[in-house]
Formats: structure tokens, C-alpha cells, sequence
């Protein structure tokens, strides 16, 4: 009897460990990387219903008051604007036939698509987009959407298909954002007691419906005025939190595609015949803001030497898996008016000598922020690494994004306790502007906008009200141009990557992409 | 996030029969007890083991726990690094072992705030009565509806992140149950014979709770702590999967597991080996929380 | 009975007072600025302060509290700062997948956490009972957003017999019932055999076996009924933790329930979502506990209720 209960409870123990053991063995179970991954179940599509996973919730669908990139993936299935964007970013008329701009830079003048109707059947004019603009520039109704258009002074109707919009300073980013207006039904806008329960737009796709945090369902729109589209009959968004789950769900087929699709784990499926794996540059550029008016990064040197001290091809390498690319400039390529840079490669004797010239040859104490997903706290951790290597001692403090806003906009430039800020940023419409003005213009410092670097040039400030007053695209870009050298040279940042926007599909799928801000489009789905 | 109430109600069973032994003296009969619980006896060698790791880690680690290895990175076991390397090319080994110290003191250190609070409140509560009784208990019924987990991430999120915040978020849920069991530990020995004497002879509230109740209240201490350590270490890996438990840059194992946890499905072995170790240890925690259930319980007869 | 109930029922709404008090409180506590994180990363002063004047959140903070009794009182929960949804609407799509899975998951943990117990027990010291101890003890040894997604890996996506989550069939439910339920099984296994061991001694059930009833009429009248009390009493007291875990489980099996909703609310600083919840939360558990005590004097006719 006592011998026996010894063994058992040797025994057990054993079992217990084979227990774990077996589960962790299974959960990896010949798909380790090197034996170039396992085929997940071969599942045909018998209907045309699709399932898109997506890694957060929308949080509205009002076009006009939505501000992250899902709810505007979200909007853009049953909604248009006047003008959209291809899979490049680049501009196009959709509910625009063609369009005018004056001289002057002063007068756009749309001419509408005819024979487009509403969900509710009502007709698609130039009164509807009045009432869309004046929906949007009530001061009243405080939308996302309004500040993007606080340069248009009159927008007139002059007969059923035009549209003339009116502008009290000329402003290079307005067909931008004049995209991101979408259409609702003046009707609806009228009866409908709250627009974001029964969204009516033009769009290939009509609302079905939305329960927030859980699904969001769109059908079919058979009266859409392009031919032949939609080619599915409904599309259902699923928010799935953790990345395991949401690979979990496409390799089941349970999902028929996702985003983001996570980068460590794309090795995992790349050679799954059943599964898709599509990358485009995006975006989304990944830096560190130093702040310019503290010691010791109000020292040009000191910001030359951090940005001399990164990997940036290890960055890629450890915290993007190596799915992304060097940032070389302020903004990623795939945003309006890049313009490349060089310099900074990797060098950490050059660092090493710069901080030493700047009067810290031994390096000093420094606290890096970010937030807590784990995204970011990869990112920071490299950073952390790579400094420490020119002896600069960094402290990573990850917080809830929440508590990081307040810790930022709560003090003013003079006072402020940031150091550096491991953070991304995507103009949400593609253009310059977005991804300048908030972040380097010295009217921005926090809480005001997003210039946590503090960086102040009078060039830049300058520039930056001379690019958007620009009327020609060619002037534009010299001006972006020479904004883009003069903040490298600066380098209010630590300049470090632009992600890959990486989704997974099944492999009967067609037409469902990422464009490169994140956002998804789904008009051109199709099941093969 | 944890077993919040877990270790109280299994301990009301013994709490009131544990009052009734005289707590000090039995020490002899206490060892041949619970040495006869195999489970728990193998449970502490293996806990003893850790903690002697977690004195001596840092000057055994094959490897600087913290210096990364881009060339190695995510390599499966090998005779070089026998657990493997991790995302940064970091012996995980290394990690683990000096990780033992940082987990070992998170856990230890809440759960014993964590009973020295619960003490105090439930000797208050139980022996005063009255109006403070309600006041304690209503407080910590307000606690337990509170879902644990929202307290933890308001803890930190008011007091900022780092290791001590998350040592006092973990410690501050576990308080409430503490301060319930030995309440009810003090109302039962509150009524004993000699309580009773001790008052009649005129001795001083302080002196009674302190001379008389304390001693009554310690084996069940003693049982809740080492429950409670195992639901410490998880509560803490709970909050770095939420993001908001150690510093990634440390190697603590809650936050390897969290972190690891995106290479589930390309190297295992990453969150494997963490997974393991917190696994046993919260279970050796656990046995010998049974084990000294059982060899402090009076009623138990082998 | 009833009378009791009745005054049990009352003293709830002092205690959900006091709650409410210090919800608010605790809440706006907690740095972060829901007007800001609404308005986005670029949004301009002149909006986020439009926000806030919106949301009534520059109002000094008793009035705010005021003004959201007020509401409440009439049954207003409010309006979601993130979504503009109505807190109701919210709430009554949110409510019912973390219902189900709690109690699912404190189903099966009660079913078999009695029969491991129960086994233990009768059989102390040999075998089955090492076997049982340690599966229980197991079950609140590993991170629950561990053993989710392990789960997920083996039974999803290995063997394909169950979904990864979501709340669209009964099957959906059993892998997040199975790992939130996991840490109560083991508690309730734990506690069921230590009732059991304590009645077993009792002199009614020793003089039961005297008697010579054979054992399973021992276990199964005397000493099983009496733990089966202690048991139910312990399970009410785990709704709190129930609540608590499912904010990991739902996150890890993507249901959209109460604890997801909790996390992203908590994410926005959305204080009327976070608020409604935290009462919800402390009215249900005072209820189930409320359900608890009264059960107790049903399986146990010997207590009396003093009403005073």
C-alpha cells in the first residue's frame, strides 16, 4: 500500500507532464518551420457568403463621424463618395463622372454619375450631396469628418449633376478627402432616427445587420449601377482579438479571410495550398519621436547617433519577421508626394563618436513609451536592445493606450515627460498632408495634435501652409520634397520601418484585398 | 484571472476544525503527517529547488539572460541551448532561471501582503463585530462581485505600470478572502474556553486577539498562503497577457508565455517551456496546500 | 421564506448603492480621457472639447454623477461614448453568450467536480484519489488564455471537431465552457471531497454503516446529500471569478459577450458601458448569491430563517 502510493503519485506526476508535453507537441505538431508547414483541410465554398475576420470591433458606421480604419473598411461596403481610391491609394471618380478644378485652385466642379440609386431607391444628385455636405460641416453635429472640410466656404447645386464646391483658400488635399465623404440617402438622413443602425448608401453592398462587437452582415446590392458586381451574395466581418484565434479560424475555413494576418505566422501557412498569403507595402510607418526640446535630445547629434545605432534591416528582420521595409523618409512610399532619403545606415561606431561629440561618450539613462500590444512591445524591446549597444540605457514603459494619451496630452511642451514614443502613424486618406501637418507642424505640439517629437523648423511650418495652398500637383512635390529632406536632416524621429499590410485567404477567394492604409475592399469578392 | 475565491471556501471546511487544535506544540505530529502526503512532500522539494534557483540563477545561466542573438533566433532545443532560443535569439534557459527569482518574488510578496492585510481585517472583524464586521465584510462583498480583473487593470492603470504595481494589484484582490477566512477562524475561537478566561480576567482587547486568536488563526495562514502563491503566479501571467503585468524586457514567466504566444504554431518550444514551468509550480503550490490541509486538519486519521 | 427573501431583496439596493458610488469613483480614477480617445490620434482641440461638452464630461464630476443616477433611476443607462449606442441595446446583445457560457461552464464543473470529489473521498489515500486530486488541481494550474488556445490548436484546428469560438452553434460553447470552467471544476473537486471526508466521519453516517447499510447507500444518502450543501453554497461564490475569467475567455474565443465588452469599454474609458457593467455585475452576483442562501435552507430543512 505504501509503495504503491508512491508510484502513483510518481506516476501522475509523469502524467502530468506528458499531459502538457503532448499538448504543446500537438499544437506545433510537424509545422515547425523547417518542414515547410502543414496543409490545413481542403474546404470548398458551396455558397457565396464570406467571412472576414478582422482584428477589432467597428466602432461606427456613420461615414462621416467613423475615424479608424475599420469602421471606414466597414462603411465603404454600402457606402461612396464622389471620389475612392484603386488598390494603389490613387484617386478615382466614383460617383463623379469627371471633374474641374480652377486656376485659381479655388473651384472644384463635379460632374455625377447618372442613374445611381440609393438603397432605399431613392435617386443619387447633386441635392444629396448638399445635404451629405451640410450634414457634415454643422458645427452642431461635431463629425470626425468636419475639420477635413473647414476650407470649403459654399457648396451650390447649379442643376441635378453638378456640384460645385467652393474653397476659401486653396487646399491640395481636398479630392483626398473628398473621398472620404461618403454618401447617405437624404431620406434616410431624415427619417432614420440614428443613421448608424440602418446605414443606407449606394454602395455594392446593402446593410443587414450589425451587432456591435459580434458581426457586422452586408448583402448583396442587385440594383448596384456597376454591371455585373457584386459577384457574393453577403459579407460578414467578425471581430477576432487574438491573432491565434484569428489564424485558427482561416486554417479551419471557418474565416475565409483575415487581417492582419500576423507576420510571425506567416511562415506557418506559406505553404499551405489552401491558403493565400497576400503583402503590399502600406502606409504605415513604424518610428520613435525623441523629444526635441529635452535634454539630451534637444541635441542634433544625440538624434543623429540613435538614428545611427539601428538595424533597420535587423528591425525588419526580429520584429517584422521580415515582412516590411527600411523607413526612408517621413512618410511610407506608398503615401503621396514620397520623396527617398538616405543616410543613417547602420553604424555603430558613427553613433558611438556622435554621442561621444554631443558630451555623452558614455551613453546615458533614457525611458522609452509605447504601448502595451504586443506589436509594440516587440518593437520597443529591439530598440532597447540596439541602443544599449552605444550605451544608452533604456527603460521600456509599456502602457495601456488610454493611460499613454493622458501621459502625453496632459503637459504642456515645456513640461512634458516624454522622451521617446514607440508609435506608427497612417494618413487615414493617403495623402501628404495627413501624414505631415499633425505630426511636424509646430501648431501641434500635444495636446493640440500628434507632434510629440515637439519638433519646430520655420521652414517646415512654412512649407507645410505653402504645400497645402499649392494648386499643381508638380509644386506640391517640390515643396513635400524639400518638407522631407529638412526633418531627416533634423531627426526629430528615430526613423524605423513601414509594415507590410499582410492578409490570409482562402484560396477559392478572389477580389478581397487590403489596400495599403489597412483598409479592406471587398466590391470585387468573388468565390472561385 | 485567479482562483479569487477559490482558497477561501476550501478552507472553510478545516477553518473551524483547525480552530479547535491548539496551533503550537504539534510540530512533531504536524512532520509525520504531512510527510505521509507523498504528493506534497515531492511538491515542496520541487519549490525548495526553485528557490534556490532563484538565489543562485543569475550566477549559473549558461547564457546572459537578456542579450539578444539575431543570428539564433526562435532555435528549437539543442545541446547549445538546451530549451532553445526565443524571438530575439535569447537562451530561453537562461531566461527561466533568472526569470525564478522575479516570479517568486511577485507571487510571494503579494500573497504575503495580501495575508497580512486579510489578517488584520478579519481579526478586526471577527472579534470587534458590530458595526466594523458589517463594514469589513460588505467591503469585501463589493470586492468579490468586482471582476477581479478589472481591479488589476485599474490598479495599474491608476498607479502606472512596473513589477510593484502589479504586485500590489495582485495583492489587493487576494485580500478580501483572507480577511474572510480568518474572520470566521476568529468567531469560533473568539468563543473558546480560555478566550472567554482571558477576557474575564480583564485582559486587554489587543492582548486577547493577539496572544489568544493570532495563534489559532496561523495554520490556516499557513494553508491559504501556499494556495494562493499558485493563483499569484497565474493572476500576474493573466495581466501580461492583458499587457499590463512585468516588463517585457524581464524575464518574468508570465510575461514569456504572453509574449511567446504568437509563435505558438512556428516554434512551440518558445512558449512550451514556460508553460511547463509555471504549470508545475502553481501545481506543487497547490499539492502542498492540500498536503498541509490535510496534516493540519485534527480530524484526519491515517 | 418569502417574507425573508423580500428583506434579503431589499437590503440589495443599499449595497448596490454603495457599489455605484464607488464604481464611479474608481473609474474616473483611472487616467485616460474618453473625449480624446474617441476624437482619434489626429483629432483637433476644438473637436475633443466638443466631445466632451457632448458627453457632459466638463461638468464637475458629483454633477456628473447626479445626472447619471438621475438617469438611472429611470432606467436610462445612457448612451455609449465609443458607439453612440444606447448602454441597453449594448448590453442586452452582449448578455446572453456570457450567461450561457458561465453557466455552462459552472455546470459541468459542478457535475464533475462532485464525481472526482466523491471518488477521492471514498477512496482516500488510494489511488483514484491521487488520480483525481491531481486532475483537479490541474485544471487551476495553467493560464486560462494558455489552455484556450492550446485547445483551439488541438480541437480546432488538429482535429476540427469543435469551432474556434465565436457563438454561432452549442459546439462553439464547449472549448471557452471547458476552459473557464476548468479552475471551479478543480475547486469544487477539492471541496467536495473535503465535505464529503468531514460528513463520512459524522456520527450519523457512522452509525449508518454500523447499521450495516451497504457503503453506496451510506455515500449516497447521508454523506453526499450534506457535502451537496457546502457544494452549492461554494459554487454562487464563483460567479465573481466566472465574470472575471470570461473577460480572457471571451477574448481568446472571440465571444462577443460581457467581458470583451468590459475590455474594450475599459480601452475607450467608455464610463457609461463600463459602469452599467459593473453594476450588472455586482447585481448578479448578490442575486446568485441570494439564490444560493435560499437553496441552502431548501436542501438543508434543519435551518431556519430569523426574520427579524
Amino acid at each position: 500500500m505504501r509503495f504503491k502510493g508512491r508510484t502513483w503519485s510518481l506516476l501522475m506526476l509523469l502524467l502530468a507532464f506528458t499531459i502538457v508535453a503532448a499538448g504543446c507537441g500537438n499544437s506545433g505538431g510537424g509545422k515547425g518551420a523547417s518542414e515547410g508547414g502543414g496543409e490545413s483541410k481542403p474546404v470548398t465554398k458551396n455558397n457565396k457568403d464570406i467571412v472576414i475576420a478582422i482584428n477589432a470591433n467597428f466602432i461606427t458606421l456613420d461615414p462621416h463621424n467613423a475615424g479608424d480604419t475599420h469602421s471606414i473598411s466597414g462603411a465603404r461596403t454600402m457606402y461612396e463618395g464622389l471620389m475612392g481610391f484603386n488598390d494603389k491609394m490613387e484617386l478615382v471618380p466614383v460617383l463623379a463622372e469627371d471633374y474641374t478644378i480652377s486656376d485659381d485652385g479655388l473651384t472644384y466642379t463635379f460632374n455625377l454619375r447618372k442613374n445611381v440609386k440609393f438603397h432605399d431607391g431613392t435617386e443619387f444628385n447633386a441635392e444629396a450631396v448638399k445635404i451629405n455636405m451640410e450634414r457634415i460641416m454643422n458645427e452642431e453635429n461635431n463629425l470626425r469628418m468636419r475639420k477635413s472640410f473647414a476650407t470649403v466656404a459654399d457648396v451650390q447645386a447649379p442643376d441635378e449633376h453638378t456640384v460645385v464646391f467652393t474653397l476659401s483658400q486653396p487646399y491640395n488635399a481636398f479630392l483626398n478627402k473628398a473621398a472620404m465623404a461618403l454618401m447617405i440617402s437624404p431620406k434616410a438622413l431624415k427619417e432614420s432616427a440614428d443613421i448608424t443602425k440602418d446605414p443606407v448608401g449606394t454602395g455594392a453592398y446593402k446593410f443587414k445587420e450589425w451587432v456591435q462587437g459580434d458581426r457586422l452582415v452586408v448583402v448583396k446590392n442587385e440594383e448596384y449601377w456597376q454591371e455585373g458586381l457584386p459577384k457574393v451574395d453577403s459579407i460578414t466581418f467578425k471581430p477576432v482579438p487574438e491573432n491565434g484565434s484569428r489564424i485558427a479560424m482561416l486554417k479551419t475555413g471557418e474565416a475565409d479571410f483575415i487581417y492582419p494576418m500576423p507576420t510571425e505566422q506567416v511562415s506557418d501557412v506559406e505553404g499551405d495550398s489552401n491558403i493565400v498569403i497576400d503583402k503590399i507595402d502600406s502606409t504605415i510607418v513604424r518610428y520613435v519621436t525623441l523629444n526635441t526640446m529635452k535634454k539630451p535630445y534637444d541635441d542634433l547629434k544625440v538624434r543623429q547617433a540613435i538614428n545611427y545605432a539601428i538595424d533597420k534591416d535587423a528591425y525588419i528582420k526580429v520584429v517584422k519577421s521580415g515582412l516590411g521595409s527600411k523607413l526612408t523618409s517621413s512618410m511610407s512610399s506608398m503615401t503621396q508626394y514620397y520623396s527617398e532619403q538616405s543616410g543613417y545606415d547602420y553604424d555603430v561606431e558613427k553613433a558611438k563618436s556622435l554621442l561621444a561629440e554631443a558630451g555623452y561618450p558614455d551613453g546615458f539613462e533614457a525611458e522609452l513609451w509605447g504601448e502595451n500590444d504586443s506589436e509594440s512591445i516587440k518593437g520597443m524591446q529591439f530598440f532597447a536592445q540596439q541602443l544599449a549597444l552605444v550605451g544608452i540605457k533604456v527603460d521600456v514603459k509599456s502602457m495601456e493606450g488610454a493611460t499613454l494619451s493622458d501621459q502625453i496630452n496632459s503637459a504642456t511642451p515645456e513640461n512634458a515627460k516624454i522622451q521617446m514614443w514607440y508609435v506608427s502613424w497612417s494618413p487615414s486618406s493617403g495623402d501628404a498632408d495627413g501624414a505631415t501637418k499633425g505630426l511636424f507642424s509646430s501648431e501641434f505640439f500635444p495636446p493640440a495634435g500628434a507632434n510629440t517629437a515637439y519638433y519646430k523648423n520655420d521652414n517646415v511650418d512654412q512649407w507645410i501652409k505653402d504645400a497645402n495652398a499649392s494648386v499643381k500637383a508638380e509644386d506640391a512635390n517640390e515643396i513635400y520634397a524639400n518638407i522631407q529632406k529638412q526633418i531627416w536632416e533634423d531627426a526629430p524621429w528615430a526613423f524605423l520601418g513601414v509594415d507590410q499590410v499582410i492578409t490570409g485567404k482562402r484560396a477559392y477567394l478572389e477580389g478581397v484585398k487590403a489596400l495599403p492604409d489597412g483598409s479592406i475592399s471587398v466590391i470585387d469578392a468573388e468565390v472561385k | 484571472m485567479s482562483d479569487n475565491s477559490t482558497v477561501t471556501v476550501h478552507s472553510s471546511v478545516p477553518e473551524d476544525t483547525l480552530a479547535k487544535s491548539p496551533a503550537t506544540g504539534k510540530f512533531r505530529a504536524f512532520m509525520s503527517k504531512f510527510m505521509k502526503q507523498k504528493l506534497a512532500v515531492i511538491s515542496s522539494g520541487f519549490i525548495l529547488l526553485l528557490l534556490v534557483l532563484a538565489v543562485i540563477g543569475p550566477h549559473i545561466v549558461p547564457y546572459p539572460p537578456n542579450e539578444p542573438n539575431y543570428d539564433a533566433m526562435m532555435q528549437g532545443p539543442s545541446a547549445a541551448h538546451w530549451a532553445g532560443t526565443d524571438e530575439y535569439g535569447r537562451d530561453i534557459l537562461s531566461r527561466l532561471i533568472d526569470g525564478t527569482r522575479l516570479t517568486m518574488v511577485v507571487s510571494l510578496s503579494a500573497v504575503f501582503i495580501s495575508a497580512f492585510l486579510g489578517t488584520i481585517l478579519g481579526l478586526i472583524s471577527g472579534y470587534y463585530g458590530g458595526w466594523i464586521d458589517r463594514l469589513i465584510m460588505r467591503g469585501s462583498d463589493v470586492m468579490f462581485s468586482f471582476p477581479d480583473l478589472l481591479l488589476a487593470i485599474g490598479i495599474v492603470a491608476i498607479l502606472g505600470p512596473g513589477l510593484s504595481n502589479v504586485v500590489i494589484a495582485v495583492a489587493v484582490f487576494g485580500t478580501p478572502s483572507f480577511a474572510r477566512i480568518i474572520r470566521s477562524v476568529t468567531l469560533s475561537s473568539k468563543e473558546s474556553l480560555y478566550v472567554e478566561a482571558a477576557r474575564s480576567m480583564g485582559a486587554k482587547h489587543n492582548r486577547i486577539i493577539w496572544k489568544h486568536i493570532f495563534p489559532e488563526t496561523i495554520p490556516s495562514i499557513i494553508v491559504n498562503v501556499s494556495m494562493r502563491i499558485g493563483g499569484a503566479i497565474l493572476a500576474a501571467s493573466s495581466l501580461s497577457f492583458l499587457g499590463l503585468g512585468a516588463k517585457a524586457t524581464e524575464p518574468d514567466w508570465g510575461a514569456m508565455l504572453s509574449m511567446g504566444r504568437d509563435y505558438l504554431s512556428i516554434a512551440p518550444h518558445i512558449v512550451y517551456y514556460p508553460g511547463l514551468l509555471i504549470f508545475l509550480t502553481v501545481l506543487a503550490f497547490n499539492l502542498i496546500g492540500d498536503g498541509l490541509n490535510d496534516a493540519l486538519d485534527p480530524k484526519t486519521k491515517n | 421564506m418569502g417574507r425573508y427573501a423580500i428583506q434579503r431583496l431589499l437590503g440589495v439596493i443599499p449595497l448596490l448603492f454603495v457599489v455605484s458610488i464607488l464604481v464611479f469613483m474608481f473609474i474616473h480614477l483611472i487616467p485616460g480621457d474618453p473625449a480624446r480617445l474617441v476624437a482619434g490620434k489626429d483629432a483637433t482641440l476644438e473637436e475633443i472639447n466638443g466631445i466632451r461638452e457632448q458627453l457632459g464630461l466638463n461638468l464637475p464630476l458629483w454633477q456628473q454623477y447626479v445626472n447619471y443616477m438621475g438617469d438611472l433611476l429611470k432606467g436610462d443607462l445612457g448612451v455609449s461614448v465609443t458607439s453612440g449606442l444606447p448602454v441597453t441595446d449594448m448590453l442586452a446583445s452582449r448578455f446572453l453568450p456570457t450567461i450561457i457560457l458561465t453557466f455552462t461552464s459552472l455546470g459541468w464543473a459542478l457535475v464533475i467536480g462532485l464525481v472526482i470529489g466523491i471518488i477521492s473521498a471514498v477512496n482516500r489515500g488510494k489511488w483514484p484519489d491521487y488520480i483525481g486530486m491531481l486532475t483537479a488541481i490541474s485544471g487551476i494550474s495553467l493560464p486560462g488564455f494558455w489552455l484556450g488556445l492550446v485547445l483551439i490548436q488541438i480541437f480546432s484546428v488538429e482535429l476540427g471537431w469543435f469551432p474556434t469560438g465565436g457563438v454561432d452553434s452549442w459546439q462553439s460553447y464547449i472549448l471557452p465552457s471547458f476552459t473557464l470552467g476548468a479552475g471551479i471544476m478543480s475547486m469544487l473537486a477539492r471541496y467536495s471531497r473535503t465535505s464529503m471526508l468531514e460528513t463520512m466521519r459524522e456520527d450519523y453516517v457512522r452509525t449508518g454503516r454500523a447499521k450495516g447499510l451497504r457503503e453506496f447507500v451510506v455515500v449516497g444518502r447521508h454523506a453526499l446529500r450534506n457535502s451537496l450543501i457546502q457544494v452549492v453554497t461554494v459554487a454562487g461564490l464563483q460567479f465573481g471569478f466566472l465574470l472575471g475569467g470570461s473577460v480572457m475567455v471571451e477574448t481568446v474565443f472571440s465571444i462577443p459577450g460581457m467581458g470583451r465588452l468590459l475590455i474594450d469599454s475599459i480601452g475607450f474609458r467608455d464610463y457609461t458601458v463600463i459602469q452599467a457593467l459593473l453594476l450588472l455585475f455586482a447585481a448578479e452576483f448578490i442575486l446568485i448569491n441570494l439564490i444560493v442562501d435560499l437553496l441552502y435552507g431548501v436542501l438543508n430543512p434543519k435551518i431556519r430563517y430569523a426574520s427579524k
